[in-house]
């Protein structure tokens, strides 16, 4: 009994120890998160966190604290399907997993790749295409680690800069890379891209570094500048004023996307693809606005 | 395994670590504990040991066990979820599967037919259970609870001090609406604190698959006083009867042939004729007759089973034929050496043997059972999940098997291949979830080459069976009656390129005897499928088609027109058949159980 606790009081100090060599405290994520749909009327949360055809979600499990963001393919509704079951249920997927433990901090391709393999299990024959990107902070080691797969995709500003960001992965212009469950029939002329081809990055934060994670709605009606304009009223790291500058992004970009006469970075890509395009890209609109702030209980 | 071990052991040190310095807070602030105990404590299941069977892929967590364990997740709506537990039947459609004959004997009391054990944080005294059923409820049958502490740090575990107490035990229920449901027994009061449950089950009477989300354990700490256990010790050795001094002077009850007496024992239950036998010589003579233990199942005692029951069981079971030690052992309760020398001792004229859920099974377990049952013709090892791969060679010895269970086990593509190619009489097969073999169509060629008389074989979510190896194996085995290919993921994705999918009509037109088909989430089926189904299977009596977008109500109405054998007919989550429909058919087709499953 007695060798037994003090064999306890050993591996309590040896963990302790380890936390303690790390620099300082952990980390962790304030995450608030804003959209708007494309469709008026689905402005709100449609089921949790659900904008239109976006999905998104925020979950932790012990030390890492995991986020992400799917962009449901609109052009499936043709075909009679709603292409929010499939972005929905990717995310739901994937908090379940988080929640669960079932992956590894430094792995995000990891969890896509179960929760794209979980759909397949599903009873439910489930159709459609998604984009997705996620992003896991691991607490312990002050790291990010992403995953993004197609034109969704995070932003991480330092001091009112932008110091890392994810790439875009196109196949062509305005096509995404994406996951997708192809209708029998039509498994060769629907794109399917493997979870295993999302582009893969690890990064150091610091503290007060903000991510902002958002769908393709949010970088297709506003630049960098503004988004970084908009970042610089945040001050401070309460979940209220994180809330608020998402709230404010998201509401920025929802109105530059119905306005017809201003020059959208979609707009000019559109061009530069030799498309004669003005204004805004009316768009389901995700953002999701986090922010490295030390560990509290 | 090491690393196994390793894990285990670094988990009951961390738990011990944490009980004790819990503890030390404990003493620290005593007035609040102290109140604390008084108040009843709720615990979610923390994790799921074992379980007999499920719906769910070994890697999933998707309709897996697994997700008893946790807060829930569904309730209180109800429908079919991903998030729930089901197991892998229901109904009695499954029962007559193989050849599985009911053994003589069973009482009429054990109705369980598939279990799960489930853990909890701290061992507490029992008020009471609650188990979150979501879908179809009304499958359980009993409720135990165990005095082993499985996140004891001593891993020596000692077979006295595992006991398992009875804590609610009831008949199946046929609850006919699918809604869910808090099933709250009342349960009994057991003398000891607990931290692992297990539930039975049988679905037999219920309409689809149960689904279970969450199970709460409602105690307190400390025992209140003034409650005293009912039961103090059951008989645990009911089965070590020993010899007593007992007196001869029978009467008249001597006089009686021999084999009327023998009648009237053997429709006693073997702890029944146990009790007898200690009665006096006579009866004990005729209680010890091996005659009477030519079929014997100890699934029901599974709990009592151990290494001194058997022992004193084999002088009896010298012209044993039908053995059924399903789920007994567990907890070192039997050990391999203990199974290994009732097998050599009894086994010689063994034609059957059940040893589902056995996890003191081993490479010198099987060894054993091939060198000495050599006349064996079923061998079930189902959901024997620990069984090390390299064991299975020894099956390949059997040759004369007719039956072999391996579902939810880890044999790997050799010993499949070596046993095909030995056990040529082969009539029933089951591969369900054997996640260790890679190529599935390696598999199902020898089969189609040596096992012509193949009458069922369950491919349940293998993984890797292609079109190909599905015409190889309806080229060679023309006899299949059965066939399961549930979740055979493989199957529906290359053969849509080539038009639809052309390899279910070569099944349909191969199989005029069949009369089971499992097409269970293959995407692809579509109505061209069907109308051959109709056309070239008049025998059919199960079809499932769940989940598949192509298939449309004139399809399936012609299918239920041209198979009027039809019994079971599955077409839950087919897009283009709504629930109208459904109701049409059924009032149409009164003879078939059309299913519709639900999610919202």
């Amino acid at each position: 009994m007695l060798s037994v606790l003090s064999y306890g009081r050993i591996v309590a100090r040896a963990v302790l120890g380890g936390l303690s060599q790390t620099d300082g405290r952990d980390y962790k994520l304030v995450t608030a998160s804003c959209g708007f749909g494309k469709d008026f009327r689905k402005g709100i949360l449609k089921k949790g966190m659900c904008y239109g055809d976006d999905a998104c979600f925020i979950s932790c499990h012990r030390s890492a604290d995991v986020l992400g963001v799917a962009d449901g393919v609109g052009g499936w509704r043709d075909y009679g399907v709603d292409p929010s079951q499939f972005s929905e249920t990717l995310m739901r997927t994937c908090e379940r997993l988080v929640k669960e433990g079932r992956f590894t901090p430094s792995s995000p391709v990891g969890i896509l790749t179960s929760a794209y393999y979980e759909l397949l299990q599903n009873k439910v024959p489930l159709l459609g295409s998604s984009t997705a990107c996620i992003v896991v902070l691991d607490q312990r080691s002050h790291q990010i680690h992403t995953c993004n797969l197609g034109d969704s995709g995070f932003l991480v500003v330092r001091g009112g800069e932008v110091v890392h960001r994810s790439d875009e992965q196109q196949h062509y212009f305005n096509t995404p890379f994406q996951l997708a469950i192809a209708p029998p029939g039509a498994e060769g002329s629907v794109l399917s891209d493997s979870p295993e081809m999302a582009d893969r990055s690890s990064f150091d934060v610091q503290l007060g570094d903000i991510i902002l994670t958002a769908t393709d709605g949010l970088f297709d009606n506003m630049p960098d500048y503004m988004i970084l304009q908009e970042l610089k009223k945040l001050k401070n790291t309460n979940y209220d004023s994180v809330q608020q500058t998402a709230r404010s992004i998201a509401e920025q970009a929802h109105e530059l996307a119905y306005d017809p006469n201003y020059m959208s970075p979609f707009a000019q890509f559109a061009c530069d693809n030799g498309l004669n395009v003005r204004g805004g890209k009316p768009d389901d609109i995700t953002v999701l606005l986090s922010i490295v702030a030390e560990y509290t209980d | 395994m090491i690393t196994v071990l390793a894990v285990t052991s670094f988990v009951s040190l961390h738990w011990r670590w944490y009980r004790s310095s819990s503890q030390n807070h404990g003493r620290g602030a005593a007035l609040p504990i102290a109140a604390e105990t008084e108040s009843e404590l709720d615990q979610y299941a923390k994790e799921v040991l074992d379980f007999s069977s499920h719906y769910g892929g070994e890697g999933s967590m998707s309709y897996t066990m697994w997700n008893a364990a946790g807060p829930p997740s569904v309730f209180p709506s109800s429908g079919d979820f991903t998030h729930t537990a089901v197991f892998r039947t229901y109904g009695r459609w499954w029962q007559d599967e193989g050849v599985a004959q009911r053994f003589s004997r069973t009482p009429s009391s054990f109705h369980s037919r598939d279990f799960l054990e489930v853990t909890f944080e701290e061992q507490i005294f029992p008020t009471a259970v609650t188990v979150l059923e979501t879908y179809h409820p009304g499958a359980i049958v009993q409720i135990l609870a165990c005095s082993h502490n499985p996140y004891a740090e001593s891993h020596t575990t000692d077979v006295s001090v595992c006991r398992w107490e009875v804590l609610w035990a009831g008949e199946p229920t046929k609850v006919t609406s699918p809604q869910a449901r808090q099933f709250c027994p009342p349960i009994r009061q057991i003398s000891f604190a607990t931290n692992l449950l297990r539930l039975e089950f049988n679905s037999s009477l219920l309409d689809y698959y149960t689904e279970l989300d969450a199970i709460v354990l409602r105690g307190v700490r400390k025992r209140a006083s003034g409650i005293t256990p009912v039961i103090a010790n059951t008989c645990p050795a009911i089965l070590n009867t020993t010899q007593d001094n007992l007196t001869e002077g029978n009467g008249y009850f001597a006089k009686l042939p021999y084999e009327l007496i023998q009648l009237i024992v053997s429709h006693l239950a073997v702890p029944d004729l146990c009790r007898l036998a200690q009665s006096c010589k006579l009866l004990q003579r005729h209680c010890y007759d091996p005659l009477q233990y030519i079929q014997l199942s100890l699934q029901p005692y599974w709990s009592r089973l151990n290494d001194l029951s058997l022992a004193h069981l084999q002088s009896r079971c010298t012209l044993l034929q039908r053995l059924n030690m399903s789920w007994t052992g567990n907890r070192s309760a039997i050990s391999p050496t203990g199974f290994c020398s009732f097998i050599r001792a009894c086994g010689a004229s063994l034609v059957c043997l059940e040893l589902s859920c056995c996890h003191y099974v081993n490479g010198t377990c099987l060894e054993a059972i091939a060198q000495t049952c050599t006349s064996l013709q079923e061998l079930d090892l189902a959901s024997c999940d620990r069984l090390e791969p390299q064991a299975f060679v020894q099956i390949a010895k059997l040759v004369r098997l007719r039956r072999l269970v391996l579902y939810r086990t880890k044999i790997e593509q050799t010993a499949i291949l070596s046993i095909l190619t030995f056990c040529t009489e082969l009539r029933h097969l089951n591969l369900g979830s054997c996640v260790m073999i890679e190529d599935y169509d390696v598999v199902v060629s020898v089969l189609s080459a040596r096992c012509r008389s193949l009458v069922s074989l369950d491919l349940w979510r293998c993984r890797s069976l292609s079109e190909r190896g599905l015409a190889e194996l309806l080229s060679g085995c023309s006899a299949l009656e059965e066939l399961d290919l549930g979740w055979s993921s493989a199957l529906h994705s290359g053969s849509a390129l080539h038009g639809a999918s052309a390899s279910f009509r070569h099944a349909a037109r191969r199989l005029s005897r069949l009369r089971r088909l499992y097409l269970t989430a293959n995407r692809n089926i579509c109505d061209a499928d069907l109308e051959h189904i109709a056309t070239q299977c008049p025998a059919l009596e199960h079809l499932d088609i769940l989940g598949t977008r192509l298939v449309s109500p004139a399809a399936l109405r012609r299918l239920l027109q041209s198979c009027p054998r039809l019994r079971l007919l599955d077409v839950s989550f087919c897009s283009q058949i709504d629930t109208r429909t459904i109701q049409e058919l059924s009032a149409l087709f009164p003879n078939v159980s059309i299913k519709n499953s639900f999610t919202q």
